[in-house]
């Protein structure tokens, strides 16, 4: 008895190492460990659609060092700090994306005190955040340029991408125009100006986006060549 | 299980079949003849058009149970042996007295468990062997020999013939205007299908990568039925259960210190290369002492956070005092430890509702992953050299 569960033992430990080799790419977790739901209130709808009985047998991963359950915790900001990362050095990322929220808050409150209006006072965003997730929501193109060759000829053929794609392409362009500046103006600060533009729908990003489109509407007749 | 199987297929024959093969060898040319002979048993002329595979199988099978029985009996000695050894009655010495008496006359410091000694039955350490698949004259036993994996198919066999069963008896419970009881239907959480090594063992066969796909396709298939839970024992017989996660529960009793406080110690929490302890006191006012100084120990925010994490979740901010000692590594692998070890050790003051809240949190997981090491002849752990032609 005990040398059968021993024998299943090295099995199971051969499995392990074997789905870490073909099926999770480089995971050093094996594929039926699950993504840590660290957030409390997405823990509480699992709980209500019931499908946190179907979690309770599954190992988790360990919660990553930028996961908190804390309220200031952002996913997207996470992610925007994780691109703004050059070689490591997450602090001053972290620092430059703290900075930026500030400047976006500075603006955003000079602008309500400034205006006289009530009506438009109700309308300005106060909060970084929010105006993060709206820049990021607007500056999504639906469609991307994708040369291919046919007949010895390369055509830009517009192409629909998937929601991850569009939201790469988003903050990418964002950092960059945060990135297109005079030597004598912060990164961080012209990242919150563009970040509100975006927010508002104007300002370079949105018509980059536009450009874009209009792109793909030009080329619209070589939509066929990526199926044939 | 399959060696007695084999045994059964052989036993009866070879004594038999042996000898008539000799005597089917003397008299070969006799059975051809016309000739009606009375005496001669019915048996005689198949036993001369036994096949070759069949003899080859039969002097293969007779090696081997001959080599098994030497082993067995090897292995009743050295039991004997080693209880005497061990001051035992070799009479009731058990498989797992052997394993402690191996483990304890040949300590051994292997990683590798495998390489460690072991003695074990023979049936446990010799591949088993297929039963013979076909009779003298050369027939198959089984209508899906010609498959070449006669066990595989079968399973695939028995899942479309259940699927037409249950088919036809989810028709007549509509006809019968009958629904499906959701009480019983069948529930898979907490299993997962059994993987390719123990199939192919349990079906001793090997089978492609291909093949186990549509094994599995053909179950899910299956268990998507309404009625499903009919044939529960037959699908469950291809299944095993998940990892029980029931050891992050039992949590130690908190231990009480002269001044009459609550309190829990985790030693060796890992994380990179750094290792810490963590002591946590309730009740308390929240103080945070990490290698005599404050939380201020860490000069960023996202090593403060992750200390916090666990006490933010659990709700015990300010009602736990904690004290840590964390050494090597960097800050962020340092308060990982701590969070680890803060984690931990809070099971002993929340409730088990809240503690399979922080394993789903992935608070209670040790995060072992570690930096991959650089090769020589490359970049890096993995990035290659750029190539130059010359």
């Amino acid at each position: 008895m005990f040398g059968i569960t021993k024998i299943q033992f090295f099995n199971s430990n051969l499995k392990v190492l074997s789905t870490i080799i073909q099926q999770n790419g480089m995971s050093q977790y094996p594929n039926y460990y699950i993504k840590p739901i660290y957030k409390k209130d997405s823990q509480e709808e699992l709980i209500k659609s019931g499908e946190i009985k179907k979690l309770s047998h599954l190992p988790t991963r360990a919660a990553l060092a930028d996961q908190t359950s804390s309220f200031s915790n952002d996913p997207l900001a996470n992610l925007l700090i994780n691109y703004c990362m050059r070689e490591g050095n997450k602090i001053l990322a972290r620092n430059l994306v703290e900075q930026c929220f500030e400047n976006i808050k500075r603006l955003q409150l000079e602008k309500y005190h400034k205006t006289t209006n009530e009506e438009d006072k109700h309308q300005i965003d106060l909060d970084p955040k929010s105006i993060l997730h709206k820049a990021i929501e607007n500056c999504k193109p639906i469609l991307q340029l994708t040369p291919i060759k046919r007949g010895g000829v390369r055509y830009q053929v517009p192409v629909p991408i998937t929601d991850k794609k569009a939201q790469f392409i988003s903050m990418k362009w964002l950092i960059a125009a945060g990135q297109e500046k005079e030597s004598t103006v912060r990164f961080n600060l012209q990242l919150a100006r563009e970040l509100i533009d975006a927010a508002n729908n104007t300002g370079r990003v949105i018509k980059k986006k536009q450009d874009l489109h209009r792109q793909c509407e030009a080329n619209r007749a070589y939509a066929h060549y990526r199926w044939s | 299980m399959i060696l007695r199987q084999i045994m059964r297929v052989v036993h009866p024959l070879r004594p038999v079949t042996l000898q008539k093969n000799i005597l089917a060898g003397i008299n070969g040319s006799d059975s051809y003849s016309t000739e009606i002979k009375d005496s001669v048993p019915q048996e005689e002329p198949t036993k001369k058009n036994i096949s070759k595979a069949m003899k080859a199988y039969l002097e293969r099978a007779k090696e081997h149970e001959d080599f098994m029985q030497k082993q067995r009996e090897e292995f009743q000695i050295g039991k004997r042996h080693l209880a005497n050894m061990m001051g035992e009655d070799p009479e009731t010495f058990t498989q797992d007295d052997i394993d402690h008496a191996i483990e304890y006359l040949f300590p051994s410091g292997l990683y590798e468990k495998k390489a460690r000694p072991l003695m074990k039955p023979p049936e446990e350490v010799f591949p088993q062997r297929k039963a013979a698949e076909f009779d003298e004259s050369g027939r198959p036993y089984h209508f899906l020999f010609y498959t070449g994996k006669p066990n595989y198919y079968q399973v695939l066999h028995d899942i479309s013939h259940h699927l037409i069963e249950l088919n036809k008896f989810e028709d007549s419970m509509i006809r019968k205007k009958i629904q499906p009881d959701p009480n019983l239907a069948l529930d898979l959480s907490g299993y997962q299908w059994i993987d390719k090594e123990s199939l192919e063992e349990k079906l001793v066969e090997t089978i492609g990568d291909k093949d186990y796909e549509y094994f599995i396709n053909c179950f899910v298939r299956l268990t998507a039925v309404p009625y499903a839970y009919k044939i529960k024992d037959f699908i469950f017989e291809y299944t095993e259960p998940l990892l029980n996660q029931v050891q992050t529960y039992d949590a130690v009793k908190p231990h009480i210190d002269s001044d009459g406080k609550q309190f829990i110690t985790v030693y060796e929490c890992p994380r990179k290369a750094a290792r810490g302890d963590v002591t946590i006191r309730f009740p308390g006012t929240g103080k945070i002492t990490i290698n005599n100084q404050g939380i201020t120990y860490f000069e960023d925010v996202q090593s403060r956070e992750q200390l916090l994490f666990p006490l933010i979740f659990t709700d015990m901010l300010n009602k736990v005092d904690i004290e840590c000692n964390v050494s090597g590594g960097g800050p962020s692998g340092q308060a990982g430890a701590l969070r680890w070890g803060i984690a931990w050790g809070l099971r002993s003051f929340v409730d088990q509702d809240i503690i399979e809240k922080m394993r789903i949190a992935g608070l209670l997981t040790k995060d072992y992953r570690t930096r991959e090491r650089k090769k020589p002849g490359q970049w890096g752990a993995r990035r290659k050299f750029t190539w130059k032609k010359r």
